[in-house]
């Protein structure tokens, strides 16, 4: 990265990818690598679990970890419950919610961003007055009325973290395309009598997949992260359905006889999101140096 | 600049009272009644019609909506369901803990990122580089709650040398004259009192700051990294200025603008991640209020609070900018 | 904050920390915390209506009768007697030795008072239902005699009056007002006196040295604190560290922490909470059949023996022992037996099963997330597709009051008498919580309110509760055994009710 700044400030070129090469590879690596676990372990969940994550035993509860092998590696919890499968379990939900979340909120919002700054006047003041609102309610807030308001649920749970999300799309995109708009290209479609839809759909939103790309990792870590909040506070699936934050929730009465049950299901959400922010980090300077502070933050 | 700001200033009404529409319906939206929530389990339906009486929980919502406004517009908040007693009241002996938290917050976030920031800038690649980006990539990706729980576990559990919760312990604390613990121990010079205040918080300091530790200390370093080749320090440096003095006097303080912004917009953050902080630690300060008056459906408590938020994350916004103004010379409203 | 872990850099601060550690020791008087779970939240003392705020209020106004459970009886205080009149018509005489704090003495007028302005008619006040319900007027006959009439027979009324009616000062009320009555010039007949009130966080009271009842109790603590605690892990690290000497409902499983410090031990007290599954009359519940497949299906002993520790009592029946007309021979009872369970569904309709939603609170009662979860394989087992639901508190408890939740987990407390809890949850008519109809039982129920003969009541209430247990509108569950924290210093048997009475606290010096 800072070979990167360097280049960039004093206008040098060539080499340029050889000298990041270092850096960036060992990002790109280990955080391709943390998410590709993330993902596998996902999808295959019921197939690597050794058990039925919501078996009870209660003939074996609170076992503490045996070791790697054993029948309970990682333990059981206050129901008697095998940790590692839940943990695997856990991040199917961490993965739905993640990739539907930043998919459902970067659609709306790229669109709504994109549809705002190309039009501007009215259409833009509106759809910033939104923002403004929107944005003004602290996050979790929103999320815990929502869910209030809806119920349990694995969809809620998706629309109630929707909810404010679709915005750093809509900031981004915007103030992209407002550049955009004037740009050559554009100016040369127009003359040529294209429509505004072809013009937004043809020409400005390719060029804004790389900015959501960028901001669409980071978003996923930042999901994972809201999703395991709101099951912590209880307003996020129902029991049925393990998941990182409500395990952690469950484990709170137990932080002093039970060191096992919150240490590794929040170790789960962390080494995930780490993996998610490297490669967020290795995408970034690869695609883009501009966003570095932009994406950073959020 | 002053004509601006009366412009930021107006352009915030409208926002204010939109959101204090939003809050009033998802409040009222949201399934569960005050009063049974309030009436004890034994009540019965004419009790529970007597306090929405009482309430004015049996007027239509635009009515109710209306009759709120007028009220917050004089600066009446009305009063909790759940205390009886005004909610700016309430709101005021709940708050000055979780300034006290964010401030604590801050204060840690910014002691660790910013020397570690500038110091990483000024030294590409080198192992302090390396440490703060890992420390960096370290916080944002830390979730609060499950730092919180470890750092309970191990300071609290195992080591037993802080406390699990709370923010004092009682009977050493004297008067409370400010609300803010730290202050009126100092002023009475009550040592006992503040060392008892330091370690109540410092755990929920840092499991809140850790997130705004990770981004500040990114951007630091990246802000460094990027005046470190501006032609000024190169000019510094050719005029044979020790490394330390170009660092510190030419870079630091230029770099400070983007940190300005990331503390600014991450206060926000802060006010809200102080919500689950304050539950995991018993922190008697408004986001476990905001928790307890949710549960409760305690509507004005709600809309209180939350409006406060809100109120403060604008007027953040506003005074970031003014700084910016004063820090930067070339910007000019 | 624990000395003994200060690292030596800091060993100057330690030691100033040492030195302002905790008072009581230091002091001729003596001083008990109390770690609670309620909030304390308002000055007005008829503003809530948990129990152990109905302790403490009526400790510092009287109490107006106490129940003793060593004899299962009802005694007097500052109702020193009473008898029934007719059905409708209650009259209590008053003792002359109860003073309020400027020393006037405590009269009729002010029961009076109490009752019809600050209980019934005050709109701040949350007790109507749970102290008057169905009284109508009250007068003072002379000055130490108070008559009170109710609009139909009320024979369990003493159980809603005792340590529950708080009586407060007419003439400071008329002088300054509400609100500064009860904040400034709060005044009792009780043997302590209100020290200090901070609503969320403390509430502090004083031992009145002159006061008879005092003076009966010496070892009676001088002052005592009541710490609002809500997380266990704080109360019982408060308790460890000697921050508190008393805590309330130490969970089964930190149980062993506080029994390895030889300064603490743990009571357990059968509480009067009790815990049961409400079912709604609509299908699939409708059928008798399925309700009593429900109550076959879950193993409450295994439940308690595994999750709770061994730290229940199982209810065979709405009441346990101690309950006010417990009878141990009880029939039907509703045992562990799946294949039962199996057979009866298979009877009503279901012999593939039949999907059910259990609903549960989580954090309003020991474990109820756990135990219900806990439940769902049972009732698999048993033939029926069960999932668990955990919405809100005050979600649940809204939807329960209307009448839609057609199966949940719920406890109801103060069951010293059961006639209140029966009527509410069972009795045609009375609230939409289960919706159960059931004329029989009606007729049991009306019968038992209105008669005064204890050994025809208990007839009464006997058949009532079994026709309720075998139509099962509600499988009873247990009543947890709350265990409290107790410092050696302190003597003290916790009661069933959660009601603490500091006066019977006796103090080591």
């Amino acid at each position: 990265m800072q070979s990167l700044t360097l280049e960039s400030a004093t206008e040098r070129s060539g080499g340029r990818l050889a000298r990041l090469v270092p850096r960036l590879h060992v990002k790109a690596f280990t955080g391709g690598a943390i998410v590709a676990i993330f993902i596998l372990v996902g999808v295959l969940g019921p197939a690597l679990a050794p058990h039925d994550p919501n078996k009870q035993q209660l003939t074996a509860m609170m076992r503490p970890p045996q070791g790697i092998g054993a029948i309970h590696a990682l333990g059981t919890d206050n129901l008697g419950r095998d940790i590692l499968s839940r943990v695997i379990h856990g991040s199917r939900v961490s993965l739905l919610v993640a990739f539907a979340v930043v998919f459902v909120s970067g659609f709306i919002g790229i669109t709504l961003g994109a549809v705002s700054g190309y039009f501007g006047g009215k259409v833009d003041f509106t759809i910033q007055k939104l923002v403004e609102v929107v944005w003004a309610f602290p996050p979790l807030l929103l999320g815990i009325t929502i869910m209030a308001f809806l119920g349990q649920g694995l969809f809620n749970l998706i629309l109630a973290l929707v909810a404010q999300r679709w915005i750093p799309y809509c900031r981004v995109v915007r103030a992209q395309t407002l550049s955009l708009r004037e740009r050559d290209f554009i100016v040369a479609a127009r003359c040529l009598g294209a429509t505004k839809r072809q013009i937004i759909l043809r020409h400005i939103i390719p060029n804004l997949i790389q900015t959501s790309l960028v901001i669409g990792t980071f978003a996923m870590a930042s999901s994972i992260i809201a999703e395991a909040s709101l099951s912590f506070l209880g307003v996020g699936v129902p029991p049925e359905i393990p998941t990182w934050g409500t395990m952690l929730a469950d484990a709170r009465i137990y932080i002093s006889t039970a060191w096992w049950l919150p240490l590794f299901p929040g170790l789960c959400i962390f080494v995930t999101v780490l993996g998610i922010n490297l490669l967020g980090d290795a995408l970034r300077d690869l695609l883009d140096p501009r966003l570095k502070r932009t994406a950073s933050g959020i | 600049m002053p004509a601006y700001l009366i412009r930021r200033l107006a352009g915030t009404v409208p926002v204010l009272l939109l959101i204090s529409l939003l809050v009033f319906l998802l409040i009222h939206a949201a399934p569960g009644d005050p009063t049974l929530m309030l009436l004890g389990e034994e009540t019965n339906t004419a009790e529970v019609a007597r306090a929405k009486e009482r309430w004015g929980l049996d007027r239509p919502l635009h009515v109710q909506y209306f009759k709120f406004l007028v009220a917050a517009a004089g600066g009446d908040f009305g009063k909790s369901f759940k205390y009886a007693e005004p909610v700016i009241g309430v709101i005021k002996t709940r708050l000055p803990a979780t300034i006290e938290l964010a401030v604590f917050s801050i204060i840690i976030a910014t002691l660790l990122a910013i020397p570690l920031g500038v110091w990483a800038g000024s030294k590409p690649n080198s192992w302090i580089d390396n440490l703060g980006t890992t420390c960096g990539l370290f916080g944002i990706s830390m979730p609060s709650f499950w730092l919180a729980i470890m750092l309970i576990l191990l300071l609290a559990g195992v080591l037993n040398i802080l406390p699990t919760s709370g923010r004092s312990t009682y009977g050493i604390a004297g008067p409370e004259r400010t609300g803010f613990y730290l202050f009126d121990s100092l002023l009475q010079r009550n040592w006992p009192a503040v060392w008892d205040m330091l370690t109540h918080v410092f755990m929920p300091a840092l499991a809140l700051g850790v997130n705004m530790l990770g981004i500040l200390m990114r951007v630091t370093r990246s802000a460094v990294l990027e005046v470190m080749n501006e032609e000024y320090v190169v000019t510094a440096r050719a005029k044979g200025l020790a490394e330390k003095n170009v660092v510190w006097r030419h870079v630091a303080s230029n770099a400070l603008i983007p940190v300005i912004t990331v503390v600014g917009l991450e206060l926000g953050t802060l006010l809200s991640g102080s919500i689950i902080v304050e539950t995991v630690f018993a922190w008697p300060g408004s986001g476990s209020l905001l928790i307890t008056a949710l549960n409760a459906r305690d509507y004005p408590l709600v809309t209180g609070v939350v409006m406060t938020y809100t109120m403060a994350f604008v007027a953040i916004n506003l005074i970031i900018d003014g700084l910016y103004a004063v820090v930067d010379p070339r910007i000019r409203y | 904050m624990n000395p003994r872990h200060q690292p030596t850099l800091v060993a100057l601060l330690a030691a100033l920390a040492l030195l302002a550690g905790p008072t009581a020791n230091t002091h001729a008087q003596t001083r008990v915390s109390v770690g609670v779970t309620e909030t304390i939240e308002t000055h007005n003392p008829y503003g809530d209506s948990v129990s152990l705020l109905y302790g403490i209020w009526s400790e510092i106004t009287g109490p107006f009768c106490t129940y003793s459970y060593s004899k299962g009886d009802f005694e007097g205080r500052l109702a020193e007697r009473w008898k029934v009149e007719n059905p409708t018509t209650w009259i209590f005489s008053l003792s002359k030795n109860y003073k309020f704090n400027d020393g006037s003495p405590v009269t009729a007028a002010d029961v009076v008072h109490s009752i019809m302005t600050r209980v019934i008619k005050d709109p701040q006040s949350k007790q109507k239902a749970s102290v008057a319900p169905s009284i109508v007027n009250v007068e003072a006959i002379d000055k130490f005699t108070v008559r009170v009439i109710t609009d139909k027979p009320t024979a369990p009324l003493l159980s809603l009056l005792c340590d529950r009616l708080i009586v407060t000062s007419k003439a400071a009320f008329d002088k300054y007002g509400r609100e500064a009555a009860d904040k400034e010039h709060m005044m009792g007949g009780g043997p302590y006196r209100l020290k200090e009130l901070i609503p969320g966080q403390r509430l502090v009271i004083a031992k009145r040295p002159d006061h008879p009842v005092a003076k009966k109790n010496p070892r009676a603590p001088d002052e005592v604190v009541y710490r609002v605690m809500r997380e266990t892990e704080q109360r019982v690290t408060a308790l460890l560290n000697d921050e508190v000497q008393i805590a309330q409902f130490i969970p089964p499983h930190l149980r062993q922490r506080v029994e390895k410090s030889p300064n603490l031990k743990i009571t357990p007290v059968d509480s009067v909470e009790i815990m049961f599954l409400a079912m709604q009359p609509k299908p699939p519940f409708d059928k008798k059949e399925v309700r009593q497949a429900v109550c076959h299906a879950i193993n409450r002993d295994q439940i308690v023996a595994t999750l709770l520790e061994g730290f229940a009592s199982r209810l065979d029946g709405p009441l346990g022992p101690g309950q006010y007309g417990y009878d141990p021979n009880l029939k039907p009872k509703m045992n562990y037996d799946p294949e039962r369970a199996k057979k009866l569904l298979a009877q009503a309709g279901y012999p593939n099963g039949v999907d059910v939603e259990l609903q549960t609170p989580v954090g309003r009662y020991t474990l109820d997330k756990q135990l219900t979860e806990a439940m769902i394989p049972m009732l698999n087992a048993a033939g029926f597709r069960a999932r668990l639901l955990t919405p809100e508190w005050a979600t649940l408890w809204a939807s329960v009051q209307k009448g839609t939740i057609p199966f949940y987990y719920m406890g109801r407390g103060s069951v010293q008498d059961p006639s209140a809890t029966l009527h509410q949850y069972f009795h045609t008519g009375e609230t939409p919580r289960i919706g159960y109809s059931n004329p029989k039982l009606d007729e049991l129920l009306d019968k038992e309110q209105q008669e005064f003969d204890p050994k025809k009541r208990r007839q009464y209430l006997s058949q009532a509760m079994s026709i309720l247990t075998e139509d099962a509108p509600a499988c009873f569950m247990w009543r947890h055994k709350l265990l409290w924290g107790l410092n050696n210093r302190v003597e003290y048997q916790p009661l069933p009710d959660a009601r603490i009475y500091a006066i019977d606290m006796k103090v080591r010096r």
